[in-house]
């Protein structure tokens, strides 16, 4: 059941995230169970599955809003046992919310400067005597992050309240503040639910952009066409198990994938 | 044995009165999800309007008891409806919660127009000779007390357990969406409890008020023990706010009669902070799932309208001239002082601003930090003669340590939760200022005081003071300016909106909490240490509760989150009574109604409305492209 040693579709590299037998029981209901994979360097790798196959809760446990009964996961060498959610965001990875979770007291601008905390060098003090170092970082943040909302067309929003944009534009926003923080990993969770066809389309152009970049992705996602159209490497998730994983093509071929997704019955009418 | 038994039967009768006032607080928050403070108000309110039947209109008191307890119910129903039932569609639960400040505030005031400051007591129910049971003597007064909290509880138990009635507000307190869905009126049933808790408020009333004296502003002293009995006990749960207060009754008795008046109720508090820490959920546990956070979402916090900086230089410097030239043209003492005093409370407002306005953090305890920073300047002064700006950094110094002793307690609560928190640390400090006669002076106050002075220049004058403060005020505003424009305020925001995504972006929530609380009590002494040089004086209600609900007003009415902003309400609260005599009858009515109307109709404040105005006058900008590059690339 474990995974194979090293998908690795991206040359070789050590992977960036490990995922070791995570297990994670609510009440008496497994949610997952020995779930174990890698995500390569440089790449797309999509978690895709059913609803309810506990894509979601990986994600938490990956982040530590979940403590895992069993498993581990090592992140750049480092397992992530017991550190916070704060401190994990610390080394880089930045994930975002299935429901856009964008700050609603504040601009869209202001929403994407907020993305770049972590990274903030001269922060309270400095700010509060104006130094010119403080007064020029804040002015570059300024300048990036309205580079960054022109990239996703939102830069004529910049100055709106984050709450007053539409649903997609939202879910947008929170990747560009996810993307602000300079993840060493960004992992998005159901980046496309929501959106229309039009939006998704800009989602996946900037996905494509972010793995140009050489910025890795785990997305968790259930639109299959985004996936197939961006994705490196994916694995399937069902009832908590990794039922199979490998590149587009292969698991849009796979039997129990599609079992999975369509169920047996249906597959015959089909 | 006998004294000890005789106290308990005083203990189970103070007790009986704060489960009442507990009863309603559960009742409310479990049909609604939201605390309402006003509870004490409405007993007040109850019993004075009967002392004005029975004692000046004459009327028996089996008529003028029933009477006046209906009419209270109709006066809270009627305020309830027009402020509370909305404000829970728009506001969050915290700003629910201070809403309901503003609303026993106004209820005070009300009573302080009609009645008057001086006490009151009405006549016992059946005749002033004590019944005998056994050894022991009891008024019985004490009787009427008890039957009464016994015939509401079972009451409360049947309406809730024994009928459709009951069903609803059940089905509404476990999930307001689900029972609309099933055609339960919500708002209905909102107004409902909220005058069944005004009802229960009004019989305590009533029967407490033969007992003691009652004047305008005793409602908050119920409102407070209540609300710690309801926490103690558990806010989920009857039992709970009902064995919650008749423990509290009795330890405040019993410590008040072997321990010491003066720090009965610093026992109290005590309690209450070990409870807050130990069992957060209060003794008694209800079986329902508690429902805190249901409605929670959406409406955490409307945003305010900033400025362009063409616009905002304008505004900075015709503020400034205006503020230089505010001496020269105003020649009255008075209004000069009331000035004074405006800006130096100002000082505090923009602590308290950058811990509620920004980081959302509930505060009913700020003048706690005040009074340990003016006590602390006023006792080294007087006492040892330290240099004033040294006592300054002593009393800052004291006060961050018990901010971060206090945040102990505090980093772990919300909501209201937090507000109790911080509202015990506000009276605790008071009863220790009350207590500590020989080194604050006790209730009558600490005098002698000497007005600052730096290197031999005396600032005695309210215009020296002035410019004093002034430039104290410039420069701190142009920090917190530079602070919470920019990355450190973003973070205080963003933990204010939203904790968990704040987290994910690798925010510190506790430390960024932590430091807003220090500044906040940092600031909050340095302006309590000018205050009693200003004065030449202190005394405990120049820095009690009082003025910590006054200050959350003065922050609301400005406009919270805009840093300038509450320095409008700081002017408007301080200045009103002084310009216009007249008002100062009017003034705790005025600032309790102002504080409810801003956080329904003007919830940016009266700042915030002046800035929407003129950030019209401005326009945004465009800005260019990028790509691959620009997500890769890391700037320096």
């Amino acid at each position: 059941m474990n995974a194979p040693s090293s998908p690795s579709p991206a040359a070789g590299l050590p992977p960036v995230l490990s995922v070791r037998g995570l297990e994670k029981t609510f009440g008496g209901l497994k949610a997952t169970s020995n779930v174990s994979f890698d995500v390569a360097d440089g790449a797309v790798t999509a978690l895709i599955g059913p609803n309810g196959a506990g894509k979601t809760t990986v994600f938490n446990l990956i982040t530590n809003l979940f403590k895992p009964d069993a498993g581990e996961v090592i992140f750049l060498g480092e397992n992530l046992k017991g550190l916070p959610p704060t401190r994990i965001a610390g080394r880089g990875l930045i994930r975002t919310f299935q429901s856009a979770r964008v700050f609603p007291a504040m601009t869209v601008l202001e929403n994407a400067l907020a993305g770049r905390h972590r990274l903030v060098r001269h922060n309270g003090l400095p700010q509060m005597l104006w130094t010119r170092a403080a007064r020029a970082e804040e002015r570059a943040l300024r300048e990036r992050a309205e580079a960054m909302l022109d990239l996703v067309g939102l830069a004529g929003d910049a100055g709106r309240h984050a709450l007053d944009l539409p649903m997609g534009a939202q879910k947008l926003l929170e990747v560009v503040r996810a993307l602000m923080a300079q993840p060493r990993l960004l992992c998005l969770d159901e980046p496309a639910a929501g959106l229309n066809d039009t939006e998704t389309e800009e989602l996946a152009a900037l996905l494509r952009a972010v793995r140009e970049s050489g910025i890795p992705v785990l997305v968790v996602e259930h639109n299959m066409s985004l996936v197939m159209n961006v994705a490196d490497h994916v694995v399937v998730l069902e009832a908590g198990k990794v039922i199979a994983e490998g590149p587009p093509a292969r698991i849009q071929a796979n039997p129990r994938v599609i079992e999975a997704y369509l169920g047996r019955e249906a597959d015959a009418a089909a | 044995m006998i004294e000890f038994l005789q106290i308990c039967v005083g203990g189970l009768v103070v007790g009986s009165i704060y489960a009442l006032i507990a009863l309603g607080f559960s009742l409310i928050y479990r049909v609604t999800g939201a605390v309402s403070l006003a509870q004490g108000g409405f007993s007040v309110l109850g019993a004075l309007i009967g002392y004005t039947l029975s004692q000046t209109y004459g009327w028996p008191l089996f008529l003028a008891i029933p009477v006046a307890v209906l009419a209270t119910v109709a006066i809270g129903a009627g305020l309830g409806a027009i402020s509370f039932v909305p404000a829970l569609e728009r506001l969050s639960n915290a700003n629910v919660l201070m809403l309901t400040v503003g609303l026993l505030t106004a209820i005070e005031g009300l009573c302080l127009v009609v009645w008057g400051s001086q006490p009151y007591a009405l006549p016992p129910f059946s005749g002033e000779s004590p019944a005998r049971i056994g050894p022991l003597l009891v008024p019985t007064q004490a009787f009427w007390v008890v039957a009464a909290a016994a015939a509401v509880i079972a009451g409360l138990w049947v309406l809730i357990t024994r009928t459709r009635l009951g069903r609803a507000l059940r089905a509404c307190a476990e999930n307001p969406t689900a029972a609309s869905l099933m055609g339960i009126g919500v708002k209905r049933m909102t107004l409902l409890s909220f005058g069944l808790a005004t009802l229960i408020a009004a019989i305590a009333g009533v029967v407490v008020a033969p007992t003691t004296t009652l004047q305008f502003d005793t409602g908050r002293l119920l409102t407070i023990s209540g609300f710690i009995a309801v926490v103690i006990g558990g806010i989920t749960s009857f039992p709970g706010a009902v064995a919650g207060g008749l423990l509290l009754g009795l330890t405040t008795q019993l410590a008040t009669a072997y321990v010491s008046t003066l720090f009965s109720n610093a026992i109290a508090l005590l309690i209450l902070l070990f409870v807050l820490v130990w069992r957060p959920n209060g003794l008694i546990q209800a079986k329902v799932a508690g429902r805190a956070d249901v409605r929670e979402g959406g409406r955490v916090h409307g945003h305010v309208a900033r400025l362009q900086p063409n616009v905002a230089w304008i505004a900075v410097t015709v503020a400034l001239a205006v503020a230089l030239a505010v001496p020269l043209l105003v020649t009255s003492n008075g209004i000069m002082s009331g000035i004074t005093i405006a800006m130096i409370l100002f000082i505090t407002l923009i602590g308290l601003d950058v811990l509620m306005g920004y980081t959302g953090q509930v505060s009913l305890g700020q003048a706690g930090f005040m009074a340990i920073g003016g006590y602390t300047s006023g006792y080294l002064t007087i006492v040892h003669d330290v240099a004033p700006v040294l006592s300054i950094l002593a009393g800052m110094a004291l006060s961050l340590g018990c901010a971060l002793v206090l945040s102990m307690v505090t980093l772990r609560l919300r909501g209201l939760y937090l507000a109790l928190a911080t509202l015990a640390f506000g009276l605790l400090v008071d009863s220790f200022a009350v207590g500590f006669v020989d080194i604050t002076g006790g209730p009558s106050g600490m005098v002698g005081i000497p007005s600052f002075s730096v290197g031999g220049y005396e600032f005695a004058s309210p215009r020296a003071m002035y410019y004093l403060v002034l430039g104290i005020n410039v420069v701190l505003l142009a920090s917190f300016f530079g602070a919470m424009n920019s990355g450190f305020g973003r973070a205080l925001r963003a933990i204010r909106t939203d904790q968990t995504a704040a987290a994910a972006l690798g925010i510190n929530i506790v430390r960024y909490k932590l430091v807003a609380f220090a500044i906040s009590a940092l600031l909050a002494s340095l302006s309590g240490s000018l205050y009693a040089f200003f004065f030449n004086f202190l005394s405990p209600d120049m820095v009690g509760t009082n003025r910590s609900l006054e200050l959350v007003s003065m922050l609301v009415i400005g406009g919270e989150g805009t840093l300038v902003g509450p320095l409008f309400g700081s002017l408007l609260i301080t200045l009103l009574p002084t310009v216009f005599q007249p008002f100062a009858l009017y003034k705790t009515l005025l600032s309790g109604g102002l504080l409810v109307v801003c956080f329904l109709y003007l919830p940016q404040g009266l700042y915030g409305a002046l800035a929407e105005r003129l950030a019209r006058l401005s326009l945004g900008r465009p800005a260019r492209a990028g790509g691959a590059e620009l997500i890769r690339s890391t700037p320096r």
